[in-house]
């Protein structure tokens, strides 16, 4: 009767995101007084597997086909039933990212089980099942009960900090017998964005309003974000405008992000812009406009031309990295 | 006039001498959902191709007004109310005002949207033939065609039938050889139809004539520069022996003064609908930098100062919007009764809506002075942000300023207000005579100083209603009788008594309003709309004890004076009320709604 | 090929929460409802282009709630479609939602299902997946293109740091986001059309919720902001170094 949890690996590599995942999972049972077993769907090296030992996982369950090494949402479903079957499983964890976005509401129907997506706290044992959620795009929090007997939970990346502990995970084969619709899905194309960071996965973002004037100026943007190894995003009419693409939108109609640092240059900081990023932990906002809304959710705060200012905020990291090499 | 006649669609003027059931109005809280989803559409559109493109617009993009335009008529916004069989959706009047409401928050697009879908289209719509109607309604209906009006010449402008602009019959017979210069016109510079007012040869009267940009002859001066409205195609067009074939002759020879002056009708209550979107939209913007913008560590909506101006704007506009439905919904009755009698639909339109020519003029003036009263204020509240050229109120308060000059001058629509209500009167359309000389009898009188047995919740304000229209009464029949033929020059106390007619018609229209409000929805839902009324109706009172007093000392004297004095001081007496603590309460729901809210 | 649209009715992206009833409620006064957006601009719109082009025959709307959305829905309806459902039921589980317009959705037998990533009011974005499952169906989630031909849909999605292209059979579940169709207004014509078109009332399925909302909580206003001189920004960047500890 363990807590099993999804952990995903990209190209070989498991991301912070995933020992997140299961450092929560292996929390929530150590509260319930179970083990934590974490199931790696496709072609993944042992010592990672081994490796997962230092994040809580007890045990890794591994379904070594090739074929999952792509998301096939219902062949992952598949997996992880026969993994939480075989575990004994009332509690499954996934991230609340594309993939486990994909397969947690379809465990979630198929083992009638309530489910909390995108979870931002450890489920509070004292008043039922009770995790708490991010609600209207993070205007409001929602303390969320989870009634039935299974529970189906997907974990809001960056939410805990890492403590890595000592410890090596056991690894078990696990064959699956998958059906053809379980492969249904045909992928034809995969188109990577090089060299760039997901924006949903940064660290650090920079991120562009109409304060940049036009799109000719967004390689002060970039030049600041490649000097800190952030991710740039943009503000809906900035992405309306086609000075960026429409991934890079960031609000309430756009992405949501939660990193640890979100610069907004000439952002004036709309209710629904906010909506997208008051998930991060700390905000600093350039805008020449002093009365702009965006200063009063803000950590730190430059009033000023962008134009102007992010060059010297651009050497001033480099600067920086020069006096902490 | 005490006695309750309840006639259901009163005649137009008749508000000077009747009551009024609250119930027999129609109040904007009414809108059924699809008036309100067309309402949105239009937000909508303005959110989404104009608001972004203001400066474009501004900078008169090439070919970006006609494209804007182009996609409201694929909406449909510019055929609300065209028949279906031309290719509009047939709504009624009200629907339309909503739309041209809602779209006045649009800046110049919104004048370039007036223009073609009032002047530029219903001359010919209520005017044209079958023929005329089929060639140029459903392409002006769709803005695959735009259309202008060419009235004002550069020597003729609020004396309109003085114009130059001349055509004469061609050797063939087969054309009007038109020639002359009209200037300030609206959508000039991408219109494909002209509707153009000329005398045919020494003719007493204007013709009016549809012109086509092909048509030989035609030429555009380059645009005005304006101080605002700037987007808004503005030129003057030449017209030399242009050729115009005798078939588009619109309506009959001489009879383009009485178009101009029915279509100015429904330009006037429909520039006040326009009038009140832009209101509304700036208070919008002024209640969100109030409640942002912080001095002294708090927002300045906090401050006193500032809550009066964002409670006066409401105040103003709020009111403005009352008697503007209120006398869409009397034309439109006035239109289906002279229908029912035997009119076709377009002359019942006409009938219907000149019926109410006098409300149409106070609405013009009403709620075009509210815009500019609550620009004003807003550069105020904005502050030195509020002069700046890059913060919105620099565009909203210089394009107010032309409301009260088109359409008909604020100065001209006064007096027309008083000379209709006389000449009605003098056609005995109207019972003036009757009720002032009913006042003036009541004058040397013991006056009423009991109270009256009514204490409903509106018992003072339709008795400070009732004691209004004594004023005006009384001032204006003294005034008849005193200065007889002179009256018409004296525009001093013409100005007067229109201030003395458009603070009463409004404020009758505010108090109906929220009476009927009241019976849909409780008093405890409508407070801050009650404090809206107490408010103005104070306020109002005032206004017309002033300008009554000023009109009665420019024509009385002796005892005479002393006694209309006395009368107006009991006719304008209202109970004192805590204003201060009303408007208070006003913009505390503004501010913490964030928005207009009434 | 019958489309069903999922559409939610959710407040205005500007809307500022309040809450009452001790934090366990969202206060609704003065609340304006819209069509959750990613369901309007994108899964509906694109319903109706397929539909504009001869691909799709009948697109029907499908929303759960009670009578108060029907206004929402007749907005959806005067953007296009031939006929809408509201399975008259109040519910903010993800569960229990897939599962009433399942069982409806089994009675017609839909081709394609389309509805936006996430609703912006309790933000899941779980009922098409789970409908998927409930359907036996497959499920493309983040979708930015779809095309149909021939009872297959060629559809690009988001994945971790790029797109992919995915072909998959009818019947399919898929969730919008931006680039599958651009945003409309409603015309005049569909306005008028909206009240003429069917709208359905049904009684939902016998189906118990495995979540509840015990309570509410809003953000904690920020704790101040501290300026730096646009001369300055090495004092920013050691703010965000030893202060903040973000770089």
């Amino acid at each position: 009767m363990s807590v099993i949890v999804l952990v995903e690996h990209n190209e070989g590599n498991v991301k912070k995101k995933n020992f997140e995942a299961v450092q929560y999972a292996a929390s929530i049972a150590q509260k319930t007084g179970t083990t934590v077993t974490a199931v790696v769907l496709g072609t993944l090296a042992n010592d990672e597997m081994e490796n997962l030992g230092k994040y809580g996982a007890q045990k890794v369950l591994h379904v070594a086909d090739a074929r999952l090494d792509e998301l096939h949402a219902r062949a992952y479903t598949s997996a992880l039933l026969a993994a939480a079957q075989k575990e004994a499983a009332k509690i499954i964890i996934a991230l609340h990212d594309i993939n486990g976005r994909a397969v947690a509401p379809r465990l979630s129907a198929k083992l009638k089980a309530g489910l909390v997506a995108g979870a931002l706290s450890y489920p509070d044992l004292d008043k039922g099942f009770v995790i708490k959620k991010a609600v209207f795009s993070g205007k409001a929090f929602a303390y969320v009960n989870i009634t039935s007997d299974v529970k189906v939970i997907t974990l809001m990346p960056n939410t805990f900090q890492l403590n890595k502990v000592d410890g090596k995970a056991t690894i078990e084969k696990l064959d699956v017998s998958f059906g053809d619709k379980d492969f249904g899905i045909k992928i034809k194309e995969v188109n990577k964005i090089k060299g760039e960071i997901p924006l949903a996965d940064a660290q650090l973002v920079v991120s562009g309003g109409r304060g940049m004037k036009g799109p000719e100026n967004w390689g002060l943007i970039e030049d600041l974000a490649k000097e800190l190894g952030a991710a740039t995003a943009c503000s809906r009419p900035v992405a309306d405008s086609h000075w960026r693409p429409h991934h890079e939108h960031v609000g309430q109609t756009g992405g949501t992000v939660r990193p640890d640092l979100y610069i907004a240059v000439g952002i004036s900081g709309a209710i629904q812009h906010l909506a997208g990023v008051n998930g991060s932990k700390t905000i600093v906002v350039i805008n020449k406009d002093p009365e702009a809304p965006f200063f009063k959710a803000a950590n730190y705060g430059v009033v000023g031309d962008a134009l102007e200012i992010l060059p010297r905020l651009t050497l001033a990291v480099e600067k920086f990295k020069q006096n902490h090499k | 006039m005490s006695e309750i006649e309840s006639v259901k669609a009163i005649k137009g003027g008749e508000f000077l001498i009747r009551e009024t059931q609250a119930d027999s109005i129609f109040i904007p809280e009414e809108w059924n959902e699809e008036q309100l989803m067309i309402a949105e559409t239009c937000t909508n559109f303005l959110a989404q191709n104009v608001v972004p493109n203001l400066n474009r617009i501004d900078e008169q993009e090439e070919g970006l007004m006609p494209h804007l335009m182009e996609e409201a008529g694929a909406l449909g916004l510019l055929s609300i109310s065209i028949p279906e069989e031309y290719g509009g959706f047939g709504k009624d009047f009200k629907t339309s005002m909503l739309v041209t409401e809602k779209l006045g928050a649009g800046n110049s697009f919104s004048v370039a949207f007036s223009a073609h879908t009032g002047i530029g289209t219903l001359p010919i719509l209520y005017y044209g033939n079958d023929a005329q109607k089929e060639k140029y309604i459903p392409k002006l209906a769709s803005g695959e065609w735009k259309g202008a009006y060419c009235l004002t010449e550069p020597g003729a402008g609020s004396d309109a039938n003085s114009g130059k602009a001349r055509a004469k019959l061609s050797a063939d017979g087969k054309y009007y050889l038109l020639t002359g210069q009209k200037m300030w016109i609206t959508n000039a510079g991408f219109a494909d139809i002209f509707t153009v007012f000329a005398k045919i040869d020494d003719d007493e009267n204007l013709s009016a004539f549809i012109v086509e940009k092909g048509f030989e002859g035609l030429s555009l001066n380059t645009e005005e520069h304006k101080m605002g409205i700037k987007g808004s195609s503005t030129r003057q067009v030449f017209f030399n022996d242009c050729k115009v074939p005798v078939e588009n002759l619109l309506s009959e020879r001489q009879n383009g003064f009485k178009i101009a002056v029915n279509i100015l009708n429904l330009g006037r209550i429909k520039l006040g609908g326009a009038t009140v979107g832009a209101s509304k939209e700036v208070i919008n913007a002024s209640i969100r930098y109030a409640n942002e913008r912080e001095q002294f560590g708090r927002p300045i909506s906090k401050y006193g100062a500032i809550r009066y101006k964002l409670a006066q704007q409401a105040i103003r506009t709020y009111s403005s919007e009352s008697a503007i439905y209120r006398a869409s919904q009397n034309m439109e009755e006035a239109t289906e009764m002279y229908e029912a009698s035997g009119l076709d639909a377009i002359k019942a339109k006409l009938k219907g809506t000149e019926q109410y020519a006098i409300e149409a003029a106070i609405i013009k003036v009403h709620a075009s002075e509210t815009l500019d009263y609550v620009v004003d204020e807003g550069v105020q509240i904005y502050g030195g942000m509020g002069y700046s050229a890059e913060a919105p109120m620099d565009r909203a308060y210089r394009d107010s300023r032309i409301n009260r000059i088109f359409e008909g001058t604020n100065e001209i629509n006064r007096m027309l207000t008083v000379d209709m209500m006389l000449k009605r009167a003098m056609k005995g359309e109207l019972d003036l005579m009757g009720p002032a000389q009913k006042v003036a009898g009541e004058l040397v009188s013991v006056p009423d100083f009991g109270g009256s047995d009514d204490d409903g919740l509106f018992s003072k304000e339709k008795k400070y209603i009732a004691n209004f229209k004594k004023a005006v009464l009384m001032v204006a029949g003294a005034a008849v009788q005193k200065l007889m033929a002179q009256l018409g020059k004296e525009q001093e106390v013409l100005m007067c008594l229109a201030d003395m007619l458009i603070e009463l018609y409004v404020s009758e229209s505010l108090q109906l309003r929220v009476e009927k409000l009241v019976g849909l929805k409780g008093e405890d839902a409508c407070k801050e709309k009650l404090d809206i009324m107490r408010v103005y109706i104070n306020d109002a009172a005032e206004h017309i004890a002033k300008s009554g007093k000023e009109a009665i000392n420019s024509f009385a004297e002796g005892d005479e004076r002393r006694m209309m004095l006395m009368g107006l001081k009991r006719f304008t007496k209202t109970e004192d009320i805590n204003t201060t603590e009303a408007r208070r309460n006003i913009a505390a729901k503004l501010i913490s709604e964030n928005k207009y809210c009434y | 090929m019958k489309i069903l649209v999922c559409i939610s009715q959710v407040p205005d992206t500007s809307t500022k929460i309040v809450l009452k009833d001790n934090n366990t409620a969202i206060n609704n006064q003065g609340v304006t409802y819209v069509i959750n957006p990613y369901d309007e601009w994108y899964a509906l719109i694109r319903a109706l282009e397929l539909k504009e082009a001869g691909i799709a025959g009948d697109v029907h709307l499908v929303t759960v709630g009670k009578a108060d959305t029907e206004p929402v829905i007749r907005k959806a309806l005067a953007l296009g479609g031939d006929e809408a459902i509201r399975i008259d039921a109040d519910s903010n589980d993800p569960y229990e939602t897939a599962n009433y317009i399942a069982e409806y959705a089994k009675t017609i037998g839909y081709d394609l299902i389309l509805c936006g990533k996430e609703s912006i009011d309790y933000n899941n974005g779980a009922v098409g997946a789970m409908l998927a499952e409930l359907l036996d169906a497959d499920y493309i989630g983040f979708a930015s293109d779809i095309q149909i031909a021939e009872n297959t849909a060629t559809v690009k999605r988001e994945i971790e740091g790029g797109e992919e292209t995915d072909i998959s059979n009818l019947p399919l579940v898929i969730a919008c986001q931006k680039g599958v169709a651009e945003a409309r207004i409603p015309n005049m014509r569909g306005i008028m059309a909206a009240r003429t078109r069917p709208l359905k009332v049904v009684t939902p399925a016998a189906v118990s919720a495995v979540t509840s909302i015990l309570s509410y909580e809003l953000p904690p206003a920020k704790a101040g902001i501290k300026l730096v001189s646009p001369d300055n920004m090495a004092e920013l960047v050691e703010l965000l170094h030893a202060e903040a500890k973000v770089i």
